[in-house]
């Protein structure tokens, strides 16, 4: 097996067994239960999903990266390098947030209504849910990208570093200009006009910005201490 | 590829403006040498094995040679949620391992540590005592390179004790390059390749000769050579004293840790040797163990 392979395989069973992963996979079952409603258009639906997905999976990061005791990650760093140990963890808690969005995209796309915002236009199911998929995948990653930059090595102190991520998981959803709002506010535009976009862009936007977050993170974490 | 571990004028502090916990330090970790660090609290030891450990990268100066590390932290968590074979399954794959060489490999050490009946502890359950050794067994199972101990005989029992010290000896007779910290002077006593202390940030070199008197438990083994045979090369680097009795007889006063391997060294070597004698030799004053 792979360094990475057993890394990865590690930082999952670790998130797995710690059942630190239910409170932000009930809070989003919650959030989608309250706003999502069977026979709703599909791309609204859709797009509610994959921007309560950007915060869910900040947390995740932050699940992730707190979860090894640092004597524990220690051990690790040395076999390893720090820096892969660090990418490891944000990699599983991108998994993670990956699976709850896809899982969340087929139950909405399977119970909503294949229309448009008029109710009347409409709207393949499959076209959408795809849609749907690739919008929560940008929400994905720059929640990682939010929850890299605002937990262990950038942010050392919880009571700053919640705060912040919470804050700048709200802009990245509403600031125009951000892929996260690009990807979502290209399904609700599209709802009302009964065309499924393709969020392409802002995926591939949405990428880089976790690439470049995750590569600051990862050379941090030798220069920060514990 | 190089192997050895070097550091180069290498400084660290914590924080952009943080004062210097070390600086200037040079040091160079060839294979197979036991280096051992020592120095008061709280003066940097355990940043300098961070650092050799490549865990922290320094502030200045530069780290080269990346050999497999393996590093065990002073305290070790027990806030894992796996069993003790479970993380040392996990930890041996880390380090390179397949799945059932690093579960056998893991429940090897265990035993060799007297810990296997905890192997299907809950980690979370398991005694201070009992959690370092699994830190102990996550270095050793998957043979590193350099091995990093920052006090890692502390809190484990006599008997795992010597057992460490044992592994020590083995791992750097087969190649490893070991650094370790540890409060007990007598700690691998007279086994050392060279010993540094922390002192106002650097890092200096003891050098005045080691004690002739050596402290610490050591071993006399009498062994007889072919005709006119030299001691195995390897064997003069371990030994403490080496008195040749008559031609082809030499009466080795070895540290205790390292009998073992001095045995099959010359036992393995060819043509290989009779060994005559093995016995116990006590130093004048009291091991110094009773301490915490």
């Amino acid at each position: 097996m792979t360094p990475m392979n057993a890394l990865l395989r590690y930082q999952a069973a670790l998130l797995a067994r710690s059942q630190r992963w239910l409170p932000p996979f009930i809070l989003y079952a919650v959030f989608l239960a309250v706003g999502v409603q069977s026979g709703q258009p599909v791309l609204d639906s859709l797009g509610y999903a994959a921007a309560a997905l950007l915060p869910v999976a900040a947390w995740l990061v932050r699940i992730c990266v707190t979860n090894e005791p640092p004597a524990a990650r220690s051990c690790v760093s040395a076999a390893v390098g720090p820096g892969r140990a660090h990418l490891a963890a944000l990699l599983v808690a991108l998994a993670a947030a990956a699976a709850l969005g896809t899982v969340a995209t087929v139950v909405v796309t399977l119970i909503s209504n294949p229309a448009g915002a008029d109710l009347q236009t409409r709207v393949p199911r499959l076209p959408a849910g795809a849609a749907g998929l690739l919008a929560a995948l940008a929400c994905a990653l720059l929640g990682t990208a939010v929850g890299a930059l605002t937990s262990w090595p950038l942010l050392r102190s919880t009571g700053r570093a919640v705060p912040t991520m919470l804050l700048a998981a709200l802009l990245s959803v509403v600031v125009t200009g951000s892929p996260a709002h690009a990807a979502v506010s290209g399904l609700v535009t599209g709802s009302r006009s009964g065309t499924v976009p393709l969020p392409l862009l802002p995926l591939a936007a949405a990428a880089l910005l976790t690439a470049a977050a995750t590569a600051v993170a990862c050379a941090l974490t030798s220069r920060r201490s514990p | 590829m190089q192997r050895d571990l070097r550091l180069d004028n290498v400084g660290r502090r914590y924080g952009i403006r943080g004062p210097w916990v070390l600086r200037g330090v040079h040091l160079t970790v060839p294979p197979g040498t036991l280096i051992r660090i020592d120095g008061p609290n709280g003066t940097g030891k355990s940043t300098l094995l961070r650092l050799l450990a490549r865990i922290d990268a320094p502030s200045e100066g530069r780290v080269t040679g990346r050999p497999r590390t393996a590093y065990v932290p002073e305290r070790f968590p027990t806030a894992l949620p796996f069993t003790a074979l479970g993380y040392l399954t996990h930890l041996g794959t880390v380090h390179g391992l397949s799945r059932p060489a690093a579960t056998r490999a893991a429940l090897e050490w265990l035993d060799r540590f007297g810990a296997a009946s905890y192997a299907r502890t809950p980690m979370a359950q398991l005694s201070k005592g009992s959690s370092q050794k699994v830190a102990v067994v996550q270095a050793l199972l998957a043979e590193p390179e350099l091995l990093v101990l920052d006090e890692a005989w502390t809190g484990l029992d006599a008997d795992a004790r010597a057992e460490l010290e044992r592994a020590v000896a083995e791992r750097t007779a087969g190649g490893t390059a070991v650094v370790f910290v540890d409060h007990d002077p007598s700690r691998l006593a007279g086994a050392p390749d060279a010993t540094y202390t922390v002192r106002d940030t650097g890092l200096d070199r003891r050098t005045e000769p080691a004690p002739s008197n050596p402290t610490g438990p050591h071993v006399i083994v009498v062994v007889q050579g072919p005709r006119a045979a030299q001691l195995p090369t390897d064997v003069p680097r371990t030994v403490a004293s080496v008195e040749e009795l008559t031609p082809g007889t030499h009466r080795l006063t070895v540290p205790a840790s390292h009998s073992d391997v001095v045995l099959r060294t010359l036992l393995t070597a060819r043509p290989s040797w009779h060994v005559v004698s093995v016995s116990q030799e006590r130093p004048a004053q009291p091991e110094t163990e009773s301490r915490r």
